[in-house]
């Protein structure tokens, strides 16, 4: 269970997020919907290690994680430009995570390779990820966050940078598989409909604080 | 909130990296120009030296030295923007067979040492040049004229603003273009109210780097201006090392200091202003349509060819002449020649090595600043402390290789034949261009990278060493390579602080131009060869291939 406990943050001096407080339990979807510049993907970075709370802390099953390096805490953070590294190829890039976690370079890419596969990108393991279109860029980057069993997936707009159609066929897909992969997940998006495709619960971020919204 | 990527290293490693330049800076930097400034200050409180502050704009001598210097800087820049601007925007709007190749080339003359630059310039020019001597025998004597000092600073400058005006105008948006023409805008009209004051920030800020090099300029003016034409800078090297009036040196040294200090502030400004611009849609480049555009195309090449590429083309053609059937070929064998190029080698690699170490911890600190910065706020402490020590790294670019040389003559007296010394000096001069390429990279990666490495796993050294180090390798090669290209070509601080057996390329090639007979010309031109090719071959080794395709 991810927690997190009367969050604060300012901007520029003025208050960002003001006394955020959330539940995520093992295996759920929540999102958290709200404009742009609401905080909602300051918060993200904040559950993912990135950014530092001002006040409040974050414990994940019974631990307090707040001041625990990102690279720790093994959350997956997938990011709305995709952030596909450009000097490595899309087998490189699964295999990221999983040579971080000391597996050998071999291994890891044959680890990959397999993920590939399920994902339907077997013909692209020694591509160049800006060779791919929009969507298979987007299933690379699912890829490589899953690969390494996360504890919880974090996902910042995460169909944002694609067409309507595609969208809607990824929203579906991506669900499915984080179902599958039985973790919990804070989905990021200003989209209502996107929100309710994917999360079992959603917040509105309003005036630096969470609204339930169902 | 900040979109760059983070490259912020954690405990004493994040002091580390601002404390190696900083002690850099102020040892061979801060200190020797605080010395000089002594200096100034000692010789006009001393009586009967009968020097004061003000005393330079009184004598008729210095004044006309102080006004020319400001005005061929001035010049240059009127002449660099007339040139430059059509040229730029021929090269980024026309799209033509060979145009990939010109764009590369226009870093040439950057690389090509000053020296040679300056005999490239009398070899065309001079007296016995290819266009000087059917000048000079039509009666147009241009030896006692700014003519040369001027073409010697466009030579160099021009390309500047051209590359300058062409990245202005690739960052122009296609869609606010056709949106003024849409609105009833003509193309001219187009051009002066959407891209002209898109391009304005960039076309200054080039600017104010032209100015600062030629008003503090060193080689080319000891070259090409003679008597009358020579600049400050010149007459700050002819009073320490011939009249070793060091007091009136000194007072020249700092009114130097503080006229360039004013224009590299408003220049560090401007960059700042510049940094990490948003992408846009270019506007598409189109083949030629009738016949203006392709004179277009030809005026710009031909300008180019005559202002950057001849001075090259005529020092290449008189140093084979002098290799062929002139007595430059003996320059070869000596004994002289091989312990220059020796030293020469030596010294910039040693120079390389301290630079990149130096631009590297630089540029990272200026990312770690940046982003404790902007965390803050861009105007709390922590901002405007970023931005100084990103303005920090013009330092060397504000203070003349002159300056610098007599003020650590002046504070290390006692090391001033020391080769530790003399690589601090050479690599004081080529470390800007390591971390101002670098910290263009960096405010260009965009934070996700850096994220999702660390979200994957990896450690602060590990993000560094396998995300961000594999990102902006292109970038530390580029300012590696022009690092290597200024020590190479480095000329002011080897003759203020070398002993005679480290003679190196630039000062044997000078050494020979003072000595009297065509047989040492031939040998100086047939070195300035040897010099330029080093130069072209150690640029091109160092930056390598060119950078994979953008960002996905």
């Amino acid at each position: 269970m991810l927690e997190l406990r009367d969050i604060a943050k300012q901007w520029d001096h003025r208050p960002l997020l003001d006394g955020v407080n959330l539940t995520v339990h093992s295996g759920e979807t929540v999102a958290l919907l709200g404009a742009s510049g609401s905080g909602k993907s300051t918060l993200l970075k904040i559950v993912a290690g990135l950014d530092a709370p001002e006040r409040g802390s974050v414990w994940f099953e019974g631990q307090d994680i707040t001041h625990q390096p990102p690279e720790q805490r093994r959350f997956a953070l997938m990011f709305q430009d995709f952030a596909l590294f450009p000097h490595l190829n899309v087998q490189d890039n699964v295999a990221f995570g999983l040579r971080e976690q000391g597996l050998a370079k071999a291994a890891a890419r044959e680890q990959a390779r397999d993920m590939l596969a399920r994902f339907g990108l077997a013909n692209h393991a020694t591509a160049r990820v800006w060779t791919l279109s929009g969507g298979e860029q987007q299933r690379v980057a699912l890829a490589r966050a899953l690969i390494t069993r996360p504890r919880v997936l974090l996902l910042d707009e995460p169909f944002s940078a694609l067409d309507a159609s595609l969208r809607e066929q990824l929203r579906a897909e991506f669900r499915d598989r984080i179902q599958a992969a039985g973790m919990s997940a804070i989905l990021v998006t200003h989209d209502e409909q996107e929100a309710r495709a994917m999360a079992q619960h959603a917040w509105g971020v309003r005036g630096g604080r969470l609204v339930a919204l169902w | 909130m900040t979109h760059r990527m983070k490259a912020a290293p954690r405990g004493s490693l994040r002091w580390l990296l601002p404390a190696v330049p900083l002690a850099f800076l102020a040892l061979v930097l801060v200190a020797p120009v605080a010395r000089l400034l002594a200096e100034g200050l000692g010789a006009t409180a001393d009586a009967g030296n009968a020097l004061s502050w003000w005393s330079l704009w009184q004598d008729e001598y210095l004044r006309w030295r102080l006004f020319w210097s400001f005005a061929q800087a001035a010049i240059t820049c009127v002449l660099a923007l007339l040139l430059g601007l059509p040229l730029a925007w021929v090269l980024a709007r026309l799209e033509f067979a060979g145009r990939a190749t010109v764009l590369r080339l226009l870093m040439l003359p950057f690389v090509v040492p000053t020296l040679v630059a300056a005999m490239g310039v009398l070899a065309l020019w001079g007296p016995r040049g290819w266009l000087g001597e059917p000048l000079a025998n039509a009666g147009f004597d241009l030896e006692d004229s700014p003519f040369l000092l001027l073409y010697g600073n466009l030579f160099f400058n021009l390309c500047l603003v051209v590359r300058a005006g062409v990245d202005a105008l690739e960052q122009v948006s296609a869609t606010r273009v056709a949106a003024a023409r849409s609105l009833g805008a003509t193309p001219w009209r187009a051009f002066w109210r959407v891209e002209w004051p898109a391009m304005a920030p960039w076309l200054a800020s080039a600017l104010c780097l032209v100015f600062l090099y030629c008003f503090s300029g060193f080689g080319l003016a000891l070259m090409l201006g003679g008597q009358r034409y020579a600049t400050v800078e010149v007459e700050i090297y002819t009073l320490v090392a011939h009249e070793l009036e060091l007091g009136q040196a000194g007072v020249l040294a700092v009114w130097m200091l503080l006229l360039t200090g004013a224009v590299a502030l408003a220049y560090a400004w401007m960059e700042k202003r510049l940094a990490a611009p948003g992408r846009s849609t270019p506007v598409v480049r189109q083949r030629p349509h009738g016949l203006g555009q392709w004179a277009a195309v030809a005026g710009a090449l031909a300008v180019l060819g005559l202002v950057c590429a001849a001075p090259l083309l005529a020092i290449v053609g008189q140093a084979a002449r002098a290799l062929l059937w002139g007595q430059g070929g003996a320059v070869l064998l000596e004994p002289e020649t091989a312990q220059a190029l020796w030293n020469t080698l030596r010294f910039s690699a040693m120079a390389l090595a301290l630079a990149t170490v130096l631009g590297l911890c630089h540029a990272l600190a200026v990312r770690t600043l940046d982003l404790a910065g902007a965390a803050h706020g861009a105007h709390s402490a922590r901002g405007l402390l970023a931005l100084a020590w990103r303005a920090a790294a013009f330092l060397p670019f504000v203070v003349s290789p002159v300056t610098v040389g007599f003020g650590l003559l002046l504070l290390y007296p006692q090391w001033t034949a020391s080769l530790g010394l003399l690589v601090s000096a050479y690599a004081l001069l080529a470390y800007p261009f390591v971390a101002k390429s670098l910290s263009t990279a960096l405010d260009n990666l965009p934070a996700s990278y850096a994220q999702a490495a660390a979200t994957l796993g990896a450690s602060h050294m590990r993000v560094f060493w396998r995300v961000t180090l594999p990102l902006v390798s292109g970038a530390l090669r580029r300012g590696m390579a022009f690092a290597a290209a200024t020590a190479l070509g480095e000329f002011a601080v080897s003759l203020f602080l070398s002993r005679p057996e480290w003679t190196t390329l630039t000062t044997l090639i000078y050494q020979r131009l003072g000595r009297p007979g065509a047989g040492n010309l031939d040998a100086a031109l047939v070195l300035a060869c040897l010099l330029m090719a080093l130069a072209l071959l150690a640029f091109a080794g160092i930056e390598g291939k060119k950078d994979k395709p953008p960002h996905a």
